[in-house]
């Protein structure tokens, strides 16, 4: 092993991590394809949008996870995107009834809020930086709440159910499968655009940054114009998951901007594994699963979950993924290490 | 002998102290030129406003011919000035490699940050010399942070050279280091300023006789004496200021 140090291939780590996130999702993937079977099989509809539902806040717990897993930014306020695509998407479809028109607004609402919000919380680092996030969503949920045009403290109902054309097939919003299918191929892409920025030098520059903040402009690269890609990158993932809100359930309400829903964003990340990307796919599975079936037996099931996120931070620190993605490490990385 | 660093009258005061005041030297092309002085002369400061990390008071710091006076840290890099510190400052939770390569990763045409790492070919070259030229082909796998400290001082310089700088500073890069590793770094940075130009703070007074083309003396923010080691050894001024008697 010794002999040939010099002509030994170096191992990539970091890449290699990635290739087995990327099992743990296609995983992930044959499992919800399953579960779809079943779920048309047994011709449920429940179930299915319980699912749906859980796949589009991985996609809130995704931009959470492009923040704190590769950059380390807490933010506290990812709900602010996520509530702004689900507001922008509902007055879009009442007015246009559109897939692409809306998902394309809020695409750029997210664009053009992030750009002004993370020149304001990229300002400052750490505690102050998960300070300054929650400051600014909890003005915007504030403001939602009390503006009667948005439908105030009640939300928006009524949102129209939309066809998605994709070329090949349309789907329905109200088709609890092809929803269903549709949202998880959605989920999957947007895993896909962060995975491979993340894998790249823009991505390591965003790591280096977590590791030594300090360090990396005398490497030659501006700490402030990377750390804004990453909050903007972060917030489109949010609010384009969450466009997907309202052509599930067909209304929106003020709640989707609150804390609470930023909060458990965090959690999701965290119990799923933070920094895997994968984590909190599976993260969100777990907690939807979880408010559901504890919530039908007391409704008391934020206890549970309070004392499931404690257990998890104190036995699996890493997370669920974060655990079991270094034996997929093993398997696919030839025995390195 | 063109310089390819000046400084000029460079000045910064930290709430009425004078922590580097009217200092003006220039770093000759491929020469290694010195700073020495007794703790709280300003030497790191000093670093600190040629790099960037601090906006001078007054003064000017020109890197090859123009002015660049005040500008941030990772443009004063992108032209051309690669930088240690004294206090090792490295991603310890990356590895050796990827330390190297995020360095190195500068160097790569900027239309490929948005490729894949793996296709950083520039980097990666570049990432085999410097593993090479510094003795770490047995440690690319570690984490930096589980290195010996005399691997980390090492690492420290490689990760400055990483992006091929036109001039190097390198903030006391023996430091804590024990006497073998102290003669193998000095001989290894005498190699280095063949290529590039070497801006260097050390404590060491046998290290920095052997290897110093020109000598700068700093005593409390000013610049007390300049010139070759022969004729700064011998300067009243330097020996009671900085050896304790004259």
């Amino acid at each position: 092993m010794r002999d040939n140090v010099t002509a030994a291939p170096v191992v990539d780590r970091l890449a290699l991590a990635m290739r087995a996130s990327h099992v743990l999702v296609a995983i992930f993937v044959v499992a919800g394809l399953v579960f779809a079977t079943v779920g048309v099989a047994m011709k449920d509809t429940f179930f299915l949008r319980l699912a749906t539902e859980a796949l589009i806040f991985a996609g809130l717990a995704l931009s959470v996870d492009i923040l704190l897993g590769y950059s380390g930014l807490l933010s506290l306020g990812q709900a602010l995107y996520f509530g702004l695509g689900a507001y922008v998407a509902a007055v879009v479809l009442k007015e246009i009834p559109s897939f692409w028109v809306a998902m394309g607004a809020a695409l750029v609402a997210s664009l053009v809020v992030s750009i002004l919000a993370g020149l304001i919380a990229n300002r400052v680092r750490g505690v102050y930086f998960a300070l300054v996030t929650f400051g600014l969503a909890q003005v915007a949920a504030k403001a939602v709440y009390n503006t009667r045009a948005l439908g105030a403290s009640d939300g928006m109902i009524g949102v129209p159910i939309v066809p998605i054309d994709l070329g090949v097939a349309t789907v329905m919003s109200n088709s609890p499968a092809g929803f269903f299918l549709f949202t998880l191929a959605f989920i999957v892409v947007l895993y896909a655009i962060s995975a491979y920025l993340l894998d790249t030098p823009f991505g390591r520059v965003l790591l280096a940054i977590r590791a030594n903040e300090r360090r990396v402009p005398s490497l030659g690269y501006s700490t402030r114009n990377a750390r804004l890609a990453a909050y903007v990158l972060a917030a489109v993932v949010a609010a384009l998951s969450g466009a997907l809100y309202p052509m599930l359930r067909g209304f929106v309400s003020p709640e989707l901007l609150f804390f609470t829903t930023s909060g458990n964003a965090v959690i999701t990340v965290v119990t799923g594994g933070v920094g895997t990307l994968a984590g909190a796919l599976y993260g969100s599975v777990i907690l939807t699963v979880l408010k559901s079936v504890i919530g039908s037996m007391t409704e008391h099931h934020l206890i549970v979950i309070g004392l499931l996120f404690m257990v998890t931070v104190i036995f699996l620190p890493k997370g669920l993924m974060g655990f079991i993605r270094p034996s997929i490490e093993r398997l696919i990385g030839g025995g390195s290490r | 002998m063109t310089a390819v660093l000046e400084v000029h009258d460079l000045s910064v005061a930290f709430g009425g102290i004078r922590a580097v005041d009217g200092v003006s030297f220039a770093a000759e092309r491929n020469a290694i030129t010195t700073i020495i002085g007794p703790n709280g002369a300003g030497k790191s400061t000093l670093f600190n406003l040629v790099s960037g990390l601090i906006p001078p008071d007054g003064g000017r710091v020109v890197l090859d011919g123009v002015d660049r006076t005040g500008e941030p840290p990772h443009l004063m890099q992108r032209a051309g000035l690669g930088r240690s510190f004294q206090i090792t400052n490295l991603f310890f939770e990356l590895t050796v490699f990827e330390n190297l390569r995020l360095a190195a990763q500068r160097l790569e045409n900027p239309m490929r940050f948005l490729l894949p790492v793996g296709r950083s070919d520039c980097a990666l070259t570049r990432v085999d010399e410097l593993i090479a030229r510094f003795s770490l082909a047995e440690k690319t796998s570690e984490l930096a942070g589980a290195l010996s400290h005399g691997e980390q001082r090492r690492l420290e310089i490689a990760v400055a050279l990483a992006a091929q700088p036109s001039v190097l500073l390198l903030d006391e890069p023996t430091q804590g280091m024990s006497h073998a590793d102290t003669a193998d770094t000095s001989k290894l940075i005498r190699g280095l300023a063949k290529d590039v130009t070497i801006l260097l703070i050390e404590h060491d007074i046998g290290v920095v006789m052997d290897i110093s083309d020109r000598i700068v003396v700093m005593h409390q923010g000013k610049k007390l004496a300049e010139g070759a080691p022969s004729t700064v050894r011998n300067d009243p001024a330097v020996k009671a200021a900085y050896f304790g008697h004259a």
